[in-house]
């Protein structure tokens, strides 16, 4: 386990400057009466190890749907790569192409195999009368193939994925996000459900994907402790509203909040959460 | 027993005693009746096996008919499906389907046979037309209820990539729903071969032709031999739809399940 030292209000010395996302005083809502998210704000740089812990029901996968356009900001600004989403919108939809999106319960299309579903990340690239007849080119089949043995599922390719063991439905659904070209890489609680040896795998394999391709991955954690141990940057949502934001830099972390919250405070809820 | 349901079942027998009036049913002229069931009973019993070629070859075009009804009926229910599933379009797009797909329905196939034996004339195209309709009514319905079942996770996750919506279609929706699909084909298939087997009571080909032609002349036991190949058929078929779910659908929505059952 990590030696954690709380340093309060020191600039975190990132290297990228460019802004990948962007929030504003976003407020959104499902039914509205009452708002999921009320006033985050929010700024990753690209090529974070992004990480969003809170309490069930906090708001966490509502917030990763406001990243990929699933869900428009019933107030505020939200803009991803300077791209405000909009639905049915053009210049959006192409920026849909590369935002990988593993929801909570993975989204796998359960009746195909391993390697049609992985396939489903090159879609945008294949023309329609490919589409139609599922005729892909020899190059994207090599590349579906190299990333099946990147993610550990050589052997696995004609597995429907109804029959596949959780780990390895996660490995495909990563797999299928790799295979979109990924500039930004969102993930819902993907190893929440997941044994500590497995899901440290399964971390590792999207950390190792998120260096090599130099790609923004913004994941949702149940476990403080396992967002600390991969992500530069955590936000904790409470009730709708980001109470702290930390960024992790060796073993030290650092407060990026206005400092609202004492040291003690942010490591009582630091206790909290690891206890879980 | 609460009051209350003393009330709605005295109101059912009521009503069930009031409308057997009305229709003149009456359960003595059934009983009475019995005996003249024994005759029919006796004379099919002098099955004229000669003409068992014959009817053989009626229930193959029986089937034949069947089977263009079928395959052409699905063929056109499942695009009809997909742009009556509200998951995947506007209302402007699925509220006229759906009304078009009920006005359908609303025919039962011997009503089609008629309206196409008049239109194309007495024979087996005018029951293949009818079967189409019918079974494209029924399927499109059965296939856009299944396609609004379709866990919506994939669906969702496939088009947060920005696909088109015929990619959803075609990588989503087809393989979620396909086992659905076979289902209902199988289903419908054996429906439409006994369907077909009364088409030609209004002249739109089939068995039927030959059933209603000696009875009506009340020639029971050829009769019975037309009528004891539609049953053989039927049977047949059956067993054939069990075997081809067993194989190919059960399996595909419990996967492991059925396996550690079996084993
Ligand atoms: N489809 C929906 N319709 C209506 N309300 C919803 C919907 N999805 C989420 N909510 C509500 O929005 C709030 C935030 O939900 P969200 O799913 O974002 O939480 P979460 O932090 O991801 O929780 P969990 O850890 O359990 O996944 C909750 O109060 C929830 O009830
Ligand atoms: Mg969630």
């Amino acid at each position: 386990m990590k030696q954690i030292q709380m340093t309060k209000n020191l600039p975190f010395s990132s290297i990228a400057t460019k802004k990948i996302i962007q929030m504003n005083g976003v407020w959104t809502s499902y039914d509205s009466k009452n708002f999921a998210l009320e006033g985050i704000n929010m700024s990753i740089d690209r090529g974070t190890n992004y990480a969003i812990v809170g309490q069930s029901g906090s708001g966490k996968s509502t917030l990763l749907k406001l990243m990929n356009g699933m869900m428009i900001p019933s107030k505020g600004i939200i803009k991803i790569d300077y791209v405000t989403p909009k639905m049915n919108d053009k210049k959006f939809k192409k920026m849909m192409h590369t935002i990988g999106y593993i929801p909570q319960n993975l989204g796998l299309v359960k009746n195909s195999t391993v390697i049609e579903n992985i396939l489903i990340g090159a879609l945008p690239r294949l023309g329609k009368i490919q589409s139609f007849l599922k005729k892909f080119p020899e190059d994207e089949i090599n590349e579906a193939k190299k990333i099946i043995s990147q993610v550990g599922l050589s052997g696995k390719e004609e597995r429907k994925a109804y029959m596949l063991s959780g780990g390895e439905k996660r490995r495909v659904a990563i797999a299928r996000a790799l295979m979109q070209h990924p500039s930004i890489l969102l993930a819902d609680e993907i190893v929440s459900e997941l044994d500590h040896v497995t899901a440290r795998e399964i971390m590792d394999l999207i950390t190792d994907a998120q260096k090599r391709m130099n790609l923004t991955a913004i994941m949702v954690h149940h476990d403080m402790q396992l967002a600390l141990e991969y992500a530069n940057r955590v936000a904790v949502i409470k009730e709708g509203q980001k109470i702290l934001e930390i960024g992790v830099e060796g073993d030290t972390i650092v407060d990026f909040q206005t400092g609202d919250l004492s040291t003690e405070e942010i490591m009582e809820m630091y206790a909290d959460d690891s206890k879980k | 027993m609460t009051p209350k349901n003393n009330i709605v079942i005295g109101v059912i027998i009521a009503l069930l005693v009031a409308a057997s009036y009305n229709i003149d049913a009456n359960p003595i002229d059934f009983v009475q009746g019995l005996p003249n069931l024994g005759i029919v009973a006796e004379e099919m019993l002098l099955v004229e096996p000669k003409y068992i070629p014959t009817a053989l070859w009626a229930m193959f075009e029986t089937i034949q008919m069947a089977f263009i009804g079928t395959i052409v009926g699905v063929a056109i229910a499942l695009p009809m499906s997909m742009l009556a599933a509200r998951n995947l379009n506007s209302k402007y797009v699925y509220a006229p389907i759906r009304a078009l797909l009920a006005a359908i329905r609303t025919f039962p196939s011997i009503l089609w046979a008629i309206l196409f034996v008049i239109m194309v004339g007495l024979g087996p195209f005018a029951g293949v037309l009818a079967i189409i309709m019918y079974t494209i009514g029924f399927v499109a319905k059965l296939q856009y209820e299944s396609i609004e079942t379709i866990d919506s996770d994939p669906m969702d996750a496939v088009s947060s990539i920005g696909v088109s919506k015929w990619q959803l279609i075609r990588y989503v929706v087809i393989p979620e729903s396909a086992s659905h699909l076979l289902s209902q084909m199988l289903y419908m298939f054996d429906y439409n071969v006994r369907q077909t087997s009364i088409l030609g009571l209004v002249g739109a080909g089939g068995i039927g032709f030959y059933i209603i032609n000696y009875i009506k002349f009340f020639e029971y036991g050829k009769a019975a031999v037309f009528m004891l190949v539609v049953l053989a058929a039927v049977l047949v078929i059956d067993w054939v739809s069990v075997k081809i779910r067993d194989k190919y659908i059960i399996k595909s929505q419990h996967g492991m399940e059925v396996r550690a059952k079996s084993n």
